[in-house]
């Protein structure tokens, strides 16, 4: 009886360590997935949104993208030719400003709904925030049917998370995200999102995303080219003054 | 060759004739399982028609007709857990396949201008749904001060409000409408729920269709053969005029099958009228072989047959000719269908009664003289009857022709009071959920009857926007239009909120810049196409009345040609203005298919029994019987409506029937003997029988229409059964009645010569 007490007990401390150690695992994994993403402490970029309907019929527009940390991103546009001179400025808090050049002053666009598309793409404005997964959901660890992959099943830890659940393929090396299916409220498999990584100045950078709405078949790509990181971004690139130039 | 000789053919060709019979019937009963419905009347409006083209065009560019919407009434829709209702239908209608967008009261944007910009969200904060009686007032004035919302999806008085949803383009109809009933039950909310929009609508319909095929149709044919065998008395009696109406319907439903035709809400009647023309025409063949036993002409089927081949094979041409008339005369397509495959399956059951039937009866030779006796006895009822017509015939001929004439009077003058009446509500009961929805639109929604104005040009420009904006304004001003919604709205609202101006700015490049904020947006697909060349304002037209859309459609079109420039070219159609059309058509349709039948009946009627005037005296009854018919109808108050305009055309075609009968069988009586009196009296006798079993039966059958969940049919049973009796009667009574009167006329002037 004494036996049996014992090995039952080291069994249920061995089985409840292995849950938080597992626990632990996955919420260092998300976060060092989070961080290789935040790494840059600035970004330059020159992008592409290609969005691509059902009957493929595409749509381009071009930007060029200023991002310090992971809050602050400017976005110019140069394509296509009537959104030349627009200007998207996002600042932590979910503040957003837009300048349209004919309009003279910026307009301050306050989100309540974090869960709408972000102008005609298939990613939300929460997809686009940069807000790193790990203060919006809790990781699981689960068994990846992918090879070289972790696969981390998120679910949210807050109120207002735009998705019911994540599931996301991490490459085992890297520790950069490969794919992830995206979860809706209803708890339906409702996006794909695809990533191809790759190395420039010692940082891992996404430089294409391909997300596809399953339901509607709409798509969009986004390409990254002309990558710089690292050069020093000062404060007063991101103000709303600036957007104007 | 001579009507006896193809008689004996027919027999001697028994063999292949059931052969032939039971092959297609096995083929073609194979193909009913691929018979599709449709109830669309959108589908079913001519392509030839301008406004109806046009709203098909922009019913599938801009998916107009594709929305349909859930409606959920309680008594106040500002309350934390009605909005939990609506979210949950809402989430669940956003997921269900086959549904591209859904927009409701608790996903609805919101774009508020601000003196620190402007605000984006949703109406309702759908992480956090209003609770305290501030968040819910404030929910209220929200809505109260904007157009977009009230009135659109929440009715002004606050005790509904709309989730309304748009179809993939390929979307299966029937299915999503299935699905979102079953899905939205299952929520179980405490409030009232109702379905209306075109795809509800459709598949409600055809639900009440199938619903009326399978249960109607059965009865009917259980009535009828009761009362086939209350008149012959025998199995064969019974089984082979139902038989003969059965392979009629397999064979035409599974040829419109083969075909791709679709059942639609017309043509849904066909089974009932093969039915009744198919039993009717072998009652005559049956009871033409009985009475030939019965004269001691034992087994000679081919001699009755020779007997009534030509007026059988007359009465299925003057049927068909009911019938075709409606494919020449008619708007919609849907009648013209109705035509086609009812004059097909008229001339099939003419086929199977002349070949099938007696084929049938040769091969089984049930027949037997003991039974013609039983028949004789038992059909004592119906002679002692028609003994009394005749006597009475003789005795009053001319009162029974005054009395036809006051009868005639009364209902020319009910005929002035004939309404029309084009509205889809008419087509459910009152107490149906479809018609209640509907009452709901027209209450608080204003109505669902869409109004679409076209505008040519570049979608983007201040031109064409501003001409949305006063077209829109000049629209609304009209008291049927309650909102109107166009791309311009939403231009403007948004550049009110950027720069507290509500009008559309002039200059392009703001516009281009503003689009920034409604690219990719779902509603934008239903306002303009892809290209931005197209732009159209969606409206809704509240009123049933057709003087109310005539006045509408003339200060419309009044406003459109006054407006429309190269470079901003206007167009406009909607509902209001195809009903127009509709209504005139009606009146136009029902005219000329009664004029065509009835030429075509009288020159056919006239070429077979070699006598013009014989032709117009077999019309005689029929035109009576529907002088009577549209006096009833104006009298009771039944509106002419695409079902009821189908029935003077079919009673045309099957209650001359009953003329034709008498009127040949008469011809053949004077050739015999040459007197009126014994003609006459031998006509009855040989025809009046199978005429009373067949007004009865088909009466009957067509009274099981009744208790169609569709109340149009329920009218055209009504009035086709009051048709059947008026017409056989006619041609018992006021036909006779007319032969001796002009008999007694001849004498006279002979006498007096």
């Amino acid at each position: 009886m004494m036996n049996f007490i014992k090995y039952g007990t080291l069994l249920l401390f061995l089985f409840c360590n292995t849950k938080i150690l597992i626990g632990q695992n996955a919420e260092e994994l998300l976060q060092t997935m989070d961080e290789l993403i935040a790494a840059p402490k600035d970004k330059e970029a020159s992008i592409k949104m290609i969005m691509t309907n059902s009957s493929g019929k595409q749509k381009i527009r071009e930007a060029k993208m200023l991002q310090k940390g992971m809050y602050k991103r400017m976005y110019r546009y140069t394509k296509p030719e009537d959104k030349v001179g627009m200007a998207t400025l996002s600042l932590p808090g979910g503040i957003m400003w837009l300048y349209m050049p004919s309009y003279k002053n910026p307009i301050k666009i306050t989100l309540f709904s974090k869960s709408q598309a972000f102008t005609g793409t298939d990613f939300s404005h929460e997809d686009m925030s940069g807000i790193p997964y790990s203060e919006r959901y809790s990781p699981k660890l689960l068994n990846s049917d992918l090879d070289d992959t972790y696969l981390l099943e998120l679910l949210p830890k807050i109120k207002r998370a735009n998705y019911s659940k994540i599931l996301i393929y991490i490459d085992k090396t890297y520790k950069y995200p490969i794919k992830m299916k995206l979860y809706n409220k209803s708890k339906r498999h409702s996006k794909d999102a695809t990533y191809a990584f790759e190395k420039k100045q010692n940082y891992w950078y996404a430089k294409e995303v391909f997300m596809t709405t399953i339901k509607s078949q709409h798509s969009t790509r986004i390409i990254l080219t002309d990558v710089k990181f690292d050069q020093n971004l000062n404060d007063d690139e991101f103000t709303v003054e600036k957007l104007k130039q | 060759m001579k009507a006896k000789n193809i008689a004996k053919n027919i027999v001697s060709l028994k063999w292949v004739t059931i052969v032939i019979v039971l092959a297609l019937s096995i083929f073609l009963g194979s193909q009913l399982k691929d018979l599709k419905v449709n109830a669309d009347i959108l589908q079913s409006l001519p392509n030839d028609d301008t406004h109806a083209k046009l709203l098909k065009s922009i019913a599938e560019n801009f998916g107009g007709n594709n929305m349909g919407v859930v409606i959920l009434e309680t008594d106040n829709i500002y309350q934390t857990k009605v909005l939990e209702q609506v979210q949950a239908i809402t989430d669940s209608l956003v997921e269900m396949k086959g549904i591209s967008s859904v927009s409701s009261l608790t996903n609805i944007i919101q774009i508020k201008g601000g003196d620190d910009g402007i605000e984006v969200g949703t109406l309702v904060d759908e992480y956090e749904l209003p609770k305290d009686v501030n968040d819910l007032e404030n929910l209220k004035k929200d809505v109260m001060s904007n157009e977009m919302y009230r009135g659109n999806i929440v009715s002004e008085d606050g005790t509904s409000t709309l989730i309304i949803f748009t179809l993939e383009n390929n979307a299966d109809v029937s299915l999503v409408a299935a699905n979102v009933i079953d899905i939205t039950k299952k929520i179980e909310t405490t409030e009232k729920l109702y379905y209306t929009g075109s795809p509800m609508l459709v598949s409600s319909i055809s639900n009440l269709m199938r619903k009326d095929l399978t249960t109607l149709l059965p009865i009917a044919f259980i009535l009828i053969a009761l009362i086939l065998y209350l008149s012959f008395r025998s199995i064969t009696g019974v089984v082979l005029p139902l038989l003969t109406a059965a392979i009629s319907i397999i064979w035409s439903l599974g040829i419109m099958s083969l075909l791709e035709y679709k059942m639609s809400m017309i043509s849904n009647n066909i089974p009932i009228i093969l039915l009744a023309i198919g039993s009717s025409y072998a009652i005559h063949v049956i009871n033409r072989i009985n009475q030939q036993e019965v004269i001691g002409d034992k087994k000679n089927i081919s001699m009755a047959l020779s007997m009534v081949l030509v007026p059988v094979l007359l009465a299925s041409i003057t049927t068909g000719i009911g019938f075709i008339s409606f494919i020449f005369g008619a708007y919609l397509e849907m009648i013209v269908e109705f035509g086609m495959f009812t004059t097909l399956g008229t001339a099939i059951a003419c086929f199977l009664s002349l070949f099938f039937v007696p084929a049938t009866i040769e091969i089984i030779g049930s027949y037997k003289s003991n039974k013609n006796y039983k028949t004789e006895k038992k059909s004592f009822v119906l002679n002692k009857v028609l003994t009394h017509i005749i006597s009475v015939l003789f005795k009053h001929s001319k009162k029974i022709v005054i009395t036809w004439v006051i009868v005639l009077c009364i209902s020319i003058v009910g005929i002035f009071s004939i309404e029309r009446k084009v509205d889809i509500q008419e087509y459910f009961k009152k107490d149906n959920p479809t018609r209640q929805a509907e009452a709901i639109m027209v209450d608080n929604f204003g109505g669902t009857k869409p109004v679409f104005v076209l505008f040519k040009g570049n979608v983007k420009s201040p031109e064409v926007l501003k001409k949305m904006i006063e077209t829109s304004e000049y629209m609304e001003k009209s008291p049927d239009i309650y909102t109107s919604m166009s791309v311009a709205t939403l231009v403007s609202e948004i550049n009110f909120a950027i720069s507290g101006n509500p009008e559309i700015p002039d200059d392009i490049e703001k516009i281009e810049q503003l689009w920034f904020l409604i690219d990719g947006n779902e509603t934008l697909n239903r306002l303009v196409n892809e290209e931005l060349t197209e732009g159209i304002i969606i409206s809704k037209f509240k009123s049933p009345d057709n003087d109310s859309k005539k006045i509408f459609a003339e200060y419309m079109n009044d406003f459109v040609s006054n407006n429309s420039t190269p470079s901003c070219q206007i167009e406009i159609t909607g509902m209001p203005f195809v009903d127009i059309t509709m209504d005139r058509s009606l009146i136009r349709s029902q005219l000329g298919s009664i004029v065509i039948a009835l030429i075509f009946m009288i020159l056919i009627v006239g070429i077979f029994l070699r006598s013009w005037v014989f032709g117009i005296l077999a019309s005689v009854p029929i035109v009576a019987s529907i002088i009577i018919l549209f006096g009833i109808m104006g009298l009771t108050g039944i509106s002419l409506n695409i079902a009821t305009v189908l029935v003077a055309s079919v009673a045309l075609g099957i209650g001359i029937d009953y003329s034709i009968h008498i009127i040949s069988q008469f011809k053949q009586g004077m050739k015999l003997n040459g007197k009126v009196e014994w003609a006459i009296e031998n006509a009855i006798n040989i025809s009046g029988k199978a005429i009373i079993i067949n007004v009865i039966s088909v009466t009957t059958g067509f009274l099981v229409l009744l208790f169609s969940e569709m109340v149009p049919l329920q009218y055209f049973g009504l009035l086709i059964g009051i048709s059947m009796l008026s017409s056989g009667l006619g041609a018992l009574t006021f036909l006779p009645a007319i032969l001796i009167l002009l008999d007694k006329r001849n004498n006279k002037n002979q006498f007096n010569q």
